[in-house]
């Protein structure tokens, strides 16, 4: 097995292909690789219901299998948490845990060589206290009454406890400020290939549909994750046919079609920066969750944003945020958790973007998607 | 309790935000989305709870020993002063152990609660226990607020925002702008004030609430036929007023004139800290019971301190502000055991749970559902609030730092730059503040605040109530 190939997987485990979001063959890979003393612990979600799942990080592979099943409501932040942990670790990342990952590696608080990830195809995820509403608002049903969910077509269809499928597209639903998260509305990270593998459903045709994984190698760490899991007899693969090949790369086209223009619409040219970014942050309370929810920071709690910014200073915009703004425009990766946690609804995501997105472009320079180090790492005194 | 991580709610105030405390040698606070109350979001002391949560150890005159051997000795102390036993509970800790402790308090003292509501008409006291649903507060027409949200209350602040953005309007009524409102007025102005029938007023109440001010607020909602809606600062503060309607119990100020008069000798504290609130006080008992999950000022004072699990590992209920019953996430009835060894029986947590869900008027602990509660009308109280006549004020914004006595980042006073130039004060320096002979220097910060207030975050020793006439100088 060699990177650069793509396969169709599945679990051998009954039970668990059955579970699994398309398969199951990320849980098998997981399982096998601490079964088989790959990794000494693996991060999963624990289900609670279908909007809320609890990331633990575990040594039991019974925990491990348990965990099957794609959760879209469920919007981790894997990178903080493996940081600083020193841990020899397998663990399942959307595109944007991916590239946190990398970047707490560039900064030295997780060893790559020491993380197995295993990359999920990402086309968005939903924060679960907007999605409850959106049951309520717009389909009309209650939370608990939800069974299952799915994307199709376009649609996203949430299945009830009484067997009905209840559909509205996903366009209807982003109009109305329902749907997918901002951030991951404009992301393009839709097949994480900055992962050892990537693994989706997308590609996966026929027959298969909705009971395999469509995996790429990335690297030869992700060649001896899903060997392993193949010799250890816990996942079956195949070559994937020609027309599996096409579809999946079509989609991911346009998807990413979809997230440029999403981006143009979000990030309109604007006059007087000045005064949006003041009105946008005077509702700040100071309580610091952007910067400890933030994947790619790895500052603790003595970091520049905190040391400039007193807040006895009564400044129009906080230097808390111009420090990170800066700090953070090489860096970010607008993975949205910033915007999830802020508690006076600060879309800070979007403010740091409008840094982000000129200097990454003129840098040439993409976060979390290779082992470069970041432009501002360059930046020496006598430069 | 899900491998090392615990499901709770923050014990910084009574709005009921979910999150998850992750045990991995030190607590790391973790961000729980799907909470109903927050969306997972937590303000600077949600933020602050890996500190918060030092843990306690059980001790007997500075002699650390195990938890039963503290309530025994704790038991023995209480039934050798009784008659003079004061029973404190805030509203920091369960449902459970708060009916339990409640039955203790009535078999061996009196029960005190810190608010003031025997001095309210019966009439109000459902109204002031238990608070409005918050997406009643986003669909609100007109929002008057009486509190500072930022400070206060943070996460009532994207509620606010909500509804500014469905239309709302919002008046606030304070000593500093508030940059959500459309309106600003001062409290001087209240009269100002244009409320009809979609008017909706934010107020709060606490052992420090100034009974004459809430009578007003309420007397002012029922004349113009508002609504209105009161915030708390303790963990189960709403959960404590509905169990303890019915009991007796007094307010934080008889405490301290209990304590002065000399008819209350032991003083038991279940998990609230109130020597910031009453340090002159509390140096006058011969006992000082602590009963708590995590270290903090008061535990250093006290005689016995009888320690077990914080609040995410306990079992129990909680109700937040909206009425919302909630769990905080453990299994732990340590707290429930130590009262019952003090009681001298067995207090059995499934038949005090059984109670609260009837008190509460609930059958099930289900956090997505705001059980609906009675919403008695009264009679307009009438209030007789007077203004302060002082020239220069001190002003307490009481927040949940300060309920708890964890420091902040705050050592400041916030004033007008008019004041600044009153004073000729210099930039980066500080101001002189005195009360009665005690001086103190602090450092400023410039802010929208009325002209002969300085507002402060923070105990600076020199209060005397919420407000305090003081004279400044540079
Ligand atoms: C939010 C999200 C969006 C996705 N969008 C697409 C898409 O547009 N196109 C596509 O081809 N594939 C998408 N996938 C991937 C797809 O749903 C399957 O996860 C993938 O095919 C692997 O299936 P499996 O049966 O092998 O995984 P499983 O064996 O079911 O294992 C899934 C693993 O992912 C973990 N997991 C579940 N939810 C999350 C989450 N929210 N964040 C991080 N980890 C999680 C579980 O803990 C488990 O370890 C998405 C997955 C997620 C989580
Ligand atoms: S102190 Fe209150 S507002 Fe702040 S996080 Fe805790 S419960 Fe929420």
């Amino acid at each position: 097995m060699q990177k650069g190939e793509m396969f169709l997987g599945w679990s051998t485990k009954e039970d668990i292909r059955k579970r699994g979001g398309s398969g199951g063959l990320v849980t098998s890979v997981l399982a096998a690789a601490l079964d088989k003393k790959l990794v000494d612990s693996v991060v999963v979600l624990k289900k609670i219901n279908d909007f809320e799942a609890v990331p633990v990080i575990t040594s039991d592979v019974n925990e491990v299998l348990n965990s099957a099943g794609s959760l879209h409501s469920v919007p981790s932040n894997f990178a903080k948490l493996i940081a600083n942990k020193n841990l020899k670790v397998a663990l399942p990342a959307k595109g944007c845990d991916v590239r946190g990952i990398i970047e707490q590696g560039k900064r030295n608080t997780i060893k790559l060589d020491n993380t197995f990830i295993i990359g999920l195809n990402c086309g968005g995820s939903m924060h679960p206290t907007v999605t409850r509403e959106m049951l309520e608002v717009m389909y009309k049903i209650r939370p608990e009454d939800v069974h299952g969910e799915e994307i199709e077509k376009g649609k996203l269809i949430f299945e009830t406890k009484d067997g009905k499928e209840h559909a509205i597209t996903i366009d209807e639903l982003e109009e109305k400020g329902y749907g997918r998260r901002e951030s991951c509305r404009y992301c393009t990270i839709k097949i994480p290939n900055n992962a050892d593998l990537a693994c989706g459903n997308w590609g996966v045709t026929g027959e298969l549909a909705g009971k395999a994984t469509f995996v790429e190698v990335n690297s030869e760490k992700g060649a001896e994750l899903l060997q392993n899991a193949v010799d250890a007899g816990y996942v079956q693969i195949q070559k994937p046919d020609e027309k599996g090949i096409a579809a999946r790369a079509r989609i991911k086209g346009a998807m990413e079609g979809l997230s440029r223009k999403w981006k143009e619409k979000v990030f309109i040219p604007m006059d007087n920066r000045l005064e949006y970014f003041r009105k946008e942050l005077e509702n700040c309370i100071d309580c610091g969750a952007c910067k400890t929810v933030c994947p790619t920071c790895s500052c603790g709690d003595v970091s520049k944003c905190t040391e400039f910014h007193y807040r006895g200073d009564a400044y129009k915009m906080s230097m808390y945020h111009l420090v990170r703004f800066l700090h953070l425009a090489d860096s970010c990766i607008g993975c949205g958790q910033c915007t999830d946690v802020c508690p006076v609804d600060i879309p800070l995501t979007r403010l740091y973007r409008r840094f982000a997105n000129p200097v990454q472009e003129e840098l040439k320079y993409e976060p979390g998607m290779d082992l470069r180090r970041p432009p501002y790492f360059e930046v020496k005194l006598n430069d | 309790m899900i491998g090392n991580v615990y499901s709770t709610i923050c014990p910084g105030c009574n709005f009921g935000c979910g999150l998850y405390i992750r045990e991995n040698g030190e607590l790391e606070v973790d961000f729980r989305k799907s909470s109903p109350a927050n969306a997972g979001k937590l303000c600077r002391f949600g933020m602050s709870l890996p500190r918060f949560y030092t843990p306690a150890r059980s001790i007997v005159d500075g002699r650390e020993t195990t938890l039963d051997e503290a309530a025994k000795e704790a038991a023995k102390r209480i039934s050798s002063t009784k008659g003079s036993v004061a029973f404190l509970s805030l509203g920091n800790t369960t449902c459970e152990e708060h009916l339990a402790f409640q039955k203790l308090a009535e078999s061996f003292g009196s029960l005190y609660t810190g608010v003031e509501l025997g001095a309210l008409p019966g009439d109000v006291h459902q109204t002031l226990s238990v608070g409005i649903p918050y997406s009643e507060i986003e669909a609100a027409k007109h929002i008057v607020l009486f509190i500072d949200p930022y400070e206060q209350y943070p996460l009532i602040v994207r509620r606010l925002l909500l509804a500014k953005k469905k239309g709302a309007k919002i008046t606030s009524i304070w000593w500093k702008d508030m940059p959500l409102a459309d309106e600003n007025l001062r409290p001087a102005d209240t009269s100002k004030l244009q409320l009809t029938g979609d008017s909706l007023i934010i107020a709060d109440f606490h052992p420090l609430s100034d009974t004459e001010q809430v009578k007003s607020l309420l007397a002012l909602a029922k004349n113009a036929g508002a609504k209105i809606t009161f915030l708390k600062p303790f963990v189960n503060s709403t959960g404590a007023y509905i169990l303890s309607m019915d009991a007796k119990q007094k307010s934080l100020a008889q405490l301290i004139e209990d304590i002065n008069k000399g008819t209350i000798k032991t003083l038991f504290c279940l998990e609230s800290d109130i020597l910031e609130l009453m340090p002159e006080a509390i140096a006058k008992l011969t006992n000082l019971i602590v009963q708590t999950g995590q270290e903090s000022a008061i535990t250093k004072k006290a005689h016995i301190v009888i320690a077990h699990e914080p609040l995410y590992k306990k079992r129990g209920t909680l109700i937040n502000n909206e009425g919302r019953a909630q769990a905080p996430g453990g299994a732990g009835t340590g707290g429930l055991e130590a009262l019952g060894t003090i009681a001298g029986t067995k207090f059995d947590f499934d038949s005090l749970h059984e109670s609260v869900k009837k008190m509460i008027g609930i059958t099930a602990v289900d956090e997505f559902t705001v059980p609906a509660y009675e919403r008695p009308t009264y009679a307009a109280p009438r209030a007789t609030a007077k203004p302060p006549d002082a020239k220069i004020l001190l002003a307490s914004v009481y927040n949940p730092f300060m309920w708890s006595g964890l420091a902040d980042d705050n050592d400041f006073v916030e004033l007008s730059l008019n004041m600044v130039r009153a004073l000729k004060l210099l930039k980066g320096g500080t101001v002189k503040i005195n009360y009665n002979g005690s001086l103190l220097e602090k450092k400023f910060k410039v802010a929208p605040v009325q002209d002969n207030v300085l507002l402060t975050g923070k105990r600076i020793g020199i209060e005397k109530g919420a407000i305090t006439p003081v004279e400044v100088s540079r």
